[in-house]
């Protein structure tokens, strides 16, 4: 019978830490380029009292185990397209379908993002919000009087005034086989990891890669309802494991009164 | 007389101990994908005191879209094979992944099988079509190996989603998965609760029976004794 309590606490635990995660998704409802998260589970082993085993006329019998509740067995982020929010800022670049964009890091490293609120750096350089340099590095000239970045990467600058356009560089997306398998770094970059597989470079919208939109953010792909609704669940789950837990010290109170 | 009904209580109560058991397992387990729900039922066992009698629900969970790439849910009977340290298991597909050499694997890093062996899926972009072949980067890596078993009580589960085919398996009737999706659990939440409130009754029941006949054996041997 405390069994069944530590069983139902297991259960107790796991909804804990799926309403864990749904507040961090509603906490970042408004976060560009933020990718929800979710809970797996999976049952914990099983206390084989009796094995599978053949009766009369070759019937087989199944065999009787009892499990020991459940354990959350890995948190995966959902890769789906968030909403494309219209900025109208020359530099703001969301990307509609696959792909990421490369930074580097202060210590060298490459990380990839999907929030493309970019700036200039005092030279020129295409930089994040943060200041990390994207790459292909991207300079624009200090005569630059416009900026424009085609949906296939192409950034070109208008000079003087005479209306000429200049081609600067071209952006870079590229792409992961298990994209999930990122891990999150914070300030909305993520790193590579053997479960993500190497990158693969790209040209926007070519072999299946997003395209880039200029003036648009993509909005975090947090949906509210759904997250309030599987908070709800998570809810009436905790509840129900609470309730069993009650069923099981009840009846060992019934042992309990036997003893006077 | 008394000492036989004294064992029909405790069996009984020891059989309701497990069942109780069991369906708190189901009801921890609720939102673990591809779970499915143990039974117990009684069987009559010299119409004294019932005997424990298992049985594994296989009946399909609700599958639902979850737009990740490797998340596999099979719509059909059957199972996915994981080739495990200790042999092989079964698995009702799940939030697949890729390891460190582009293997598709378990959570746990089990590779998946396919007909030929693991499957590489080193690529861009990974699509598995609903009878199971794997296709990256738009040429065939494979397919993946569905299997069933002729009897579901040969299944014994392992834990963390696992189950060991005890007498080996067959070629499934016929495979249809979807990527990007997942197997809910099969554990309905109400009738766990109110068979748990049952078992809760008939408990208390048992153990007043066990009580009245404590107070009668006392009387027989205090009382009656004295006269």
């Amino acid at each position: 019978m405390s069994d069944s309590l530590r069983t139902s606490a297991s259960g107790m635990i796991a909804q804990q830490k799926r309403v864990d995660v749904i507040a961090n998704n509603l906490a970042n409802v408004n976060t560009t380029g933020f990718k929800r998260s979710r809970t797996n589970f999976e049952d914990l082993l099983y206390n084989t009292i009796q094995g599978p085993r053949r009766v009369a006329g070759d019937a087989i019998l199944g065999p009787i185990q009892i499990g020991h509740g459940v354990r959350l067995s890995s948190i995966s982020r959902v890769e789906g397209q968030g909403g494309v929010e219209i900025t109208g800022r020359p530099l703001d670049l969301g990307i509609e379908g696959e792909g990421f964009f490369q930074v580097e890091l202060p210590d060298g490293t490459i990380a990839y993002t999907r929030d493309g609120a970019f700036t200039l750096s005092e030279s020129g350089q295409l930089v994040t919000g943060a200041g990390h340099t994207v790459i292909p590095g991207v300079v624009l000239p200090p005569d630059a009087s416009s900026v424009t970045i085609t949906e296939t990467g192409v950034v070109s600058v208008g000079t003087g005034t005479e209306g000429q356009t200049v081609e600067v560089g071209r952006l870079e997306l590229v792409r992961f086989a298990n994209p999930t398998g990122l891990l999150a770094l914070g300030g909305n970059l993520m790193a590579e990891t053997v479960a993500s597989g190497p990158p693969a470079a790209g040209f926007p919208q070519e072999e299946g890669f997003g395209r880039v939109l200029q003036g648009t953010l993509e909005s975090s792909n947090v949906e509210i309802v759904q997250e309030m609704t599987d908070m709800i669940a998570a809810q009436r789950a905790y509840e129900i494991n609470a309730r069993a837990i009650r069923a099981a010290e009840d009846m060992m109170r019934s042992i309990d009164d036997l003893i006077r | 007389m008394t000492v036989p009904a004294f064992v029909v209580a405790a069996r009984t109560m020891a059989y309701l101990t497990q069942r109780q058991e069991v369906i708190a397992n189901n009801l921890a387990n609720a939102n673990t994908d591809g779970f499915k729900a143990d039974r117990i039922t009684g069987r009559s066992f010299d119409e004294l005191f019932p005997e424990a009698l298992a049985s594994l629900d296989l009946k399909q969970g609700a599958v639902r879209d979850t737009g990740r790439t490797l998340d596999v849910a099979l719509e059909t009977d059957g199972f996915l094979v994981v080739s495990t340290a200790r042999g092989d298991r079964l698995i009702r597909g799940g939030g697949l992944t890729m390891d460190a050499a582009g293997l598709l694997v378990d959570q746990d890093g089990n590779p998946v099988m396919g007909l030929e062996g693991a499957l590489h899926i080193r690529g861009a972009r990974v699509e598995i079509e609903p009878d199971g072949t794997v296709v990256v980067d738009g040429a065939r890596a494979g397919k993946l190996k569905v299997v069933q078993v002729a009897n579901p009580a040969t299944l014994v589960k392992e834990g963390v989603g696992r189950f060991i085919a005890t007498e080996g398996t067959i070629a499934p009737a016929d495979v249809r998965m979807r990527q990007g999706a997942l197997e809910d659990a099969n554990v309905d939440p109400m009738t766990g609760t109110v068979d748990m409130i049952q078992i809760q009754r008939a408990y208390s029941t048992n153990a007043e029976v066990l009580r009245v006949l404590d107070s009668v054996l006392g009387t027989l041997t205090s009382d009656i004794g004295r006269v």
